[in-house]
């Protein structure tokens, strides 16, 4: 009956309630994304962005770069190896200049020729333009060090046989000097004879004792004179072979010169070669990672976009459902409209009027400057399509 | 976007006033539907009750064996405690007085309070119900304006006005107007269904005394005949 339980206690009632709540709380938490897909697409209806023409592009983009530079570092290893051998050969060339004549050194620069000739034909088939370019250069210059070199060699030579000349002469005056030293002797002796001659028959002692003095006058006289002959022989000669010597020091200069200055221009070239390989690399890597990070900047710009045009258009009324019209807009550097232009029209020109009209009423895009700088140009140019939707 | 938007991070991001409106709200609808199941309960407890009383009643049974059934000091409830304040009033009055009329009036006035405190207790924290579902709406509106207010002021901070900038406060702050009609809406719907039930029980147990009254009448008048023929 009702006595046995008059009272009815709050402990139930209460957990019903909270129970209740929980049970409201949790159906909107589940059941609110799912609702909130749906009034999407039917508020997205009037503008869609179709394309950017870039978010592909620049993917593909990036993709040559990287095949052109790994193209390009073949390349460069290829080259780098050829100017490796080639400064073996040169090396060689220099060897076979030094040591052989002038015919040997020919044939040789003709064969080394002949080897650069073929490897830079074979280059210019595989290498890029720029590399080519360089080669060229290399192989002017070492055209005309090696021209240099011959010169330099032909005047050595001239030098060597000048300088042969001038021992010759040197000698001959020599031997002249002797010759006519040997006459002076003689002549002395002859006049002695004769001197002592004439003292035996006419003069006595003290004469021959002046004689003698005079002979000795004259030997003295004559060793001087003969000292002082050597001692110009010998200053000649030495004049000569410190003369010699710097030309040989000279000519070690230059040539150290020339090897180092051909060395550090190589180097040059392969590391700016390098340099610039290595740049592209980068670059395609920066592109590439440019892509992902400036596809979601440019998302959310394009997300900008659109809604901005949204609000802005004006539906003209008896428009049917299907038409779609497509406007390619151009924008400046900081976002400001630059040509709204019908791409496709939708045969209806008030629709279309309208749908330019939203894109130049929605203009100054000021959020394109808040995308990476590399990607603002990529965005710069896209195409929006208007559909009316069942949604005014 | 659709994460931002969401009702629980809304309610996680909205403003301290609006929060604890939000929170006021809640506690309000928990009670309130605490209040309407207990009532709900007690209310189908009670008729049931009545209705056995009111079988047993009419079923011929002695008043005084069925007055004995309870022991005094036991409360009770509905119409039985109507009955037993009556009867009570009645044995208690009859060696006093010889007047009929006295004596009715002693077991109505009785009759009168028993159904008042009955009332009472039907009636308990209806009140409460009542207080939610008219107040409950206003405190929304109270949140949703304070929220309005704060989206206006970062509005006039904002250099570019679009949607985007005002929508999270105007989502938050429609949020307390809606929690606020939560708690109302079922406190109205259910406090006029438990008041109509209690006027509807309180209806019977005021015909039920009627009918005991006309009882303890007859009884009297029968026994005024007799005494004075």
């Amino acid at each position: 009956m009702a006595r046995r339980q008059a009272r009815v206690g709050y402990g139930i009632p209460t957990l019903l309630a909270v129970g209740l709540h929980v049970l409201v709380l949790l159906l909107s938490v589940i059941s609110l994304p799912t609702r909130e897909h749906e009034p999407s697409p039917s508020s997205i209806v009037q503008a869609t962005l179709v394309s950017t023409e870039t978010v592909t592009d620049q993917a593909q983009r990036a993709e040559e770069a990287r095949q052109r530079a790994l193209a390009r570092q073949a390349a460069e290893e290829a080259a780098a190896q050829e100017e490796q051998r080639r400064a073996a050969e040169e090396a060689a060339t220099q060897e076979a200049q030094r040591q052989s004549d002038q015919a040997a050194e020919e044939q040789a620069r003709e064969a080394a020729r002949q080897a650069a000739e073929a490897e830079a034909a074979r280059r210019a088939e595989e290498a890029e333009a720029e590399t080519r370019r360089l080669e060229e250069q290399r192989d002017a210059e070492e055209e005309a060090q090696r021209e240099r070199e011959a010169e330099e060699q032909r005047r050595r030579e001239e030098e060597a046989a000048r300088q042969q000349e001038a021992e010759e002469q040197a000698r001959r005056e020599r031997e002249a000097e002797e010759q006519r030293q040997r006459e002076a002797e003689e002549q002395a002796r002859r006049e002695r004879e004769a001197e002592e001659q004439r003292r035996r028959e006419e003069q006595a002692r003290r004469e021959r004792e002046a004689e003698e003095q005079r002979q000795r006058e004259a030997e003295e006289q004559a060793r001087r004179e003969r000292e002082a002959e050597e001692q110009r022989q010998r200053e000649a000669e030495e004049q000569a072979r410190r003369e010699r010597e710097a030309e040989e020091q000279r000519r070690r200069e230059e040539e150290a010169a020339r090897q180092r200055e051909a060395e550090e221009q190589a180097r040059l070239a392969r590391e700016q070669a390098e340099a610039e390989m290595q740049r592209l690399i980068e670059g395609a890597d920066e592109r590439v990672a440019n892509a992902q990070q400036g596809q979601q900047a440019a998302n959310d710009f394009i997300a900008l976009v659109r809604r901005a045009v949204e609000q802005a258009w004006r539906i003209p009324p008896n428009v049917s459902s299907g038409a779609t019209a497509e406007i390619s807009v151009r924008l400046g550097p900081s976002g400001e409209l630059f040509v709204a232009e019908i791409s496709r029209s939708s045969g209806d020109s008030a629709f279309d009027r309208s749908a330019v009209q939203a894109v130049e009423a929605a203009a100054p895009f000021a959020e394109l400057r808040q995308l990476p700088a590399g990607v603002q140009r990529d965005y710069r140019q896209f195409n929006l399509r208007f559909r009316p939707g069942d949604v005014r | 976007m659709n994460d931002a938007m969401s009702i629980p991070h809304l309610i996680m991001n909205a403003s301290t006033v609006v929060q604890l409106v939000m929170l006021l709200l809640t506690v309000g609808s928990i009670l309130s539907w605490v209040v309407i199941f207990q009532r709900t309960f007690m209310m189908r407890r009670a008729r049931k009750a009545h209705r056995g009383f009111e079988d047993r009643f009419w079923s011929g049974v002695d008043l005084n064996e069925l007055y004995r059934e309870v022991p005094p000091e036991q409360e009770t409830q509905g119409a039985e405690h109507i009955f037993r304040a009556g009867f009570r009033e009645f044995n208690r009055l009859m060696p006093k007085t010889r007047s009929p009329q006295a004596i009715l009036d002693g077991v109505q006035r009785s009759m009168r309070v028993a159904w008042s405190r009955e009332e009472e207790r039907l009636n308990l924290h209806l009140v409460f119900l009542a207080t939610v579902a008219s107040a409950s709406p206003y405190i929304g509106l109270f949140g949703t304006v304070w929220g309005i207010m704060g989206s206006f002021q970062s509005l006039s901070m904002a250099q570019q006005a679009t949607l985007s900038t005002v929508a999270p406060w105007i989502a938050e702050a429609l949020i307390a107007t809606a929690m606020g009609l939560f708690a109302a809406i079922p406190a109205v719907v259910f406090y006029n269904r438990l008041s109509a039930e209690s006027g509807r029980l309180l209806g019977k147990y005021e015909d039920f005394a009627e009918e005991f009254h006309s009882i303890l009448h007859r009884n009297l008048q029968g026994r005024s005949d007799a005494g004075g023929a």
